[in-house]
């Protein structure tokens, strides 16, 4: 009879064992699913998040419709060529000549658009060309800072007398009109003069939307030295 | 009750404690990734997917009718001294506007993404971005490039860079990531220089220290540079 109370204790303590063990088990399975799943979750979204993927669908889908404008726009141009009709190729030509040398600076040029005033100090070329960027992003056709036609390929240079665009000085207050999709330039100057506002080194930044910006300044073509036509 | 019987207890319930956490922990991890949630980032990823395949495809298009046009153009300008001259004006500037494929001395440069930090799911620094694409094009055409492409895409006078963190998008492009090459026809000496000089794009400077981001370059007797082949449209600038 005494060896009952000993054997009741024994199979207590192996009960106890057991249970902790299985649920020493049940937390070894559960943390290996936990992060098993955290790394699953990880090799599906590696790379971009869903909210920088809507814009980018946003932003194909803009860049799709330009692209269609533009077939459209040559398939016009093939027809007229292929018409035989006389004077057709001097007008396709004519019109793209005009056409380029307003992309390209060499003539003074008019539309809506925006202006926008920035008045600083210790504003940088880097500073310029951002806000440059962000305008042609923004649909920018052309744009003239303090008199001074811009686009890309003009070189804006940081120098000890300041910044410069083609070599010239471009001292504050900057203004820098630009032509193109009012609306949408709107959008883009808004944001930016309230990012320039948050600047220390900026007094003030305004801007201006306007039914017809003029821009007078041109660029010289520039014959090219080392490019040949392939 | 013995101290034996009393470890054992504690034991229990600090196990059982750590199972409801992890537990917890699970459920959360399951109700935050719902099947459906990864459905919707498939779908998106393949919207992605076809709009640059209708991308793709349209520039192939432009390309194509660009092509066609010039043959058209040549064959009118055969007949008459004035369109040829006409020709010949819109020839140069068209290369001028990187709408013709041109060769010539230059520089390649490559950009490739460093190493993450041990705060990486903060930072993106170490991803090549479209800001370090736009100072390496604008340090290039500020020493005299007179065409470039950024991965076998060809700027233009209205070209824009945008994009988020590792994605680089220029115009109507699809995004580009790393590695990206930057290549440009010029006075290869002159790049040279700008890209050694350790004052030049301090932004990319600052992260091949912080990140081991990668820029690397190149010069070339000859380099070739792809034609535009995207929209290059003007609608609201009209010549005054």
């Amino acid at each position: 009879m005494p060896a009952r109370p000993k054997t009741g204790r024994r199979r207590t303590i192996r009960v106890r064992g057991i249970s902790v063990w299985l649920i020493a088990l049940l937390v070894a399975l559960v943390a290996t699913v936990q992060i098993r799943s955290q790394a699953e979750v990880e090799r599906s979204l590696i790379g971009t998040d869903p909210t920088s993927l809507a814009f980018l669908i946003d932003d194909l889908h803009r860049a799709n419709e330009s692209l269609d404008a533009e077939k459209a726009d040559l398939v016009k141009q093939r027809g007229q060529l292929q018409s035989g009709q006389a004077g057709a190729a001097d007008q396709v030509l004519t019109d793209e000549a005009n056409r380029l040398r307003a992309i390209e600076g060499l003539t003074p040029v008019h539309g809506p658009g925006v202006v926008i005033v920035i008045d600083a100090s210790g504003l940088t070329a880097l500073d310029l060309q951002d806000a440059l960027n962000n305008l042609a992003a923004g649909g920018a056709e052309a744009v003239d800072v303090n008199d001074r036609r811009v686009l890309m390929g003009v070189p804006v240079y940081q120098t000890g007398g300041g910044v410069t665009i083609d070599g010239a000085v471009v001292a504050p207050p900057w203004t820098i009109s630009v032509i193109g999709d009012a609306n949408r330039l709107g959008l883009v100057a808004d944001l930016m003069t309230q990012q320039l506002r948050a600047d220390r080194r900026v007094r003030t930044a305004t801007y201006r939307v306007e039914s017809d910006v003029v821009i007078r300044s041109v660029l010289t073509e520039k014959p090219f030295v080392y490019a040949v036509a392939s | 009750m013995s101290s034996r019987n009393l470890a054992s207890t504690a034991l229990l319930a600090v196990v059982a404690l750590a199972t409801g956490f992890v537990l917890a922990g699970q459920v959360k991890a399951q109700l935050l990734t719902p099947s459906n949630q990864v459905a919707r980032y498939q779908a998106l990823i393949r919207s992605v997917q076809e709009l640059e395949a209708t991308n793709a495809d349209s520039r192939r298009q432009i390309a194509s009718l660009r092509g066609q046009i010039d043959t058209l153009e040549s064959q009118a300008a055969a007949q008459s001294a004035a369109t040829q001259a006409l020709r010949n004006e819109v020839a140069d500037l068209r290369a001028h506007a990187g709408l013709s494929a041109m060769h010539g001395p230059g520089v390649a440069v490559s950009l490739r993404n460093g190493v993450a930090g041990p705060d990486a799911g903060a930072q993106t620094g170490y991803l090549v971005n479209f800001e370090d694409v736009q100072d390496v094009v604008n340090l290039l055409f500020a020493q005299g490039a007179e065409g470039i492409a950024v991965s076998g895409r060809r700027i233009t006078p209205l070209s824009a860079f945008s994009g988020s963190a590792g994605q680089v998008v220029i115009d109507q492009g699809p995004p580009l990531s790393s590695p990206i090459t930057v290549v440009a026809v010029g006075d290869r000496n002159r790049m040279q220089a700008a890209l050694d000089d350790p004052s030049a794009i301090p932004g990319i400077r600052a992260r091949q220290v912080q990140f081991r981001i990668h820029l690397t370059f190149e010069g070339s007797p000859d380099i070739s540079l792809p034609a535009y082949d995207s929209s290059l449209q003007i609608t609201h600038a009209s010549p005054t």
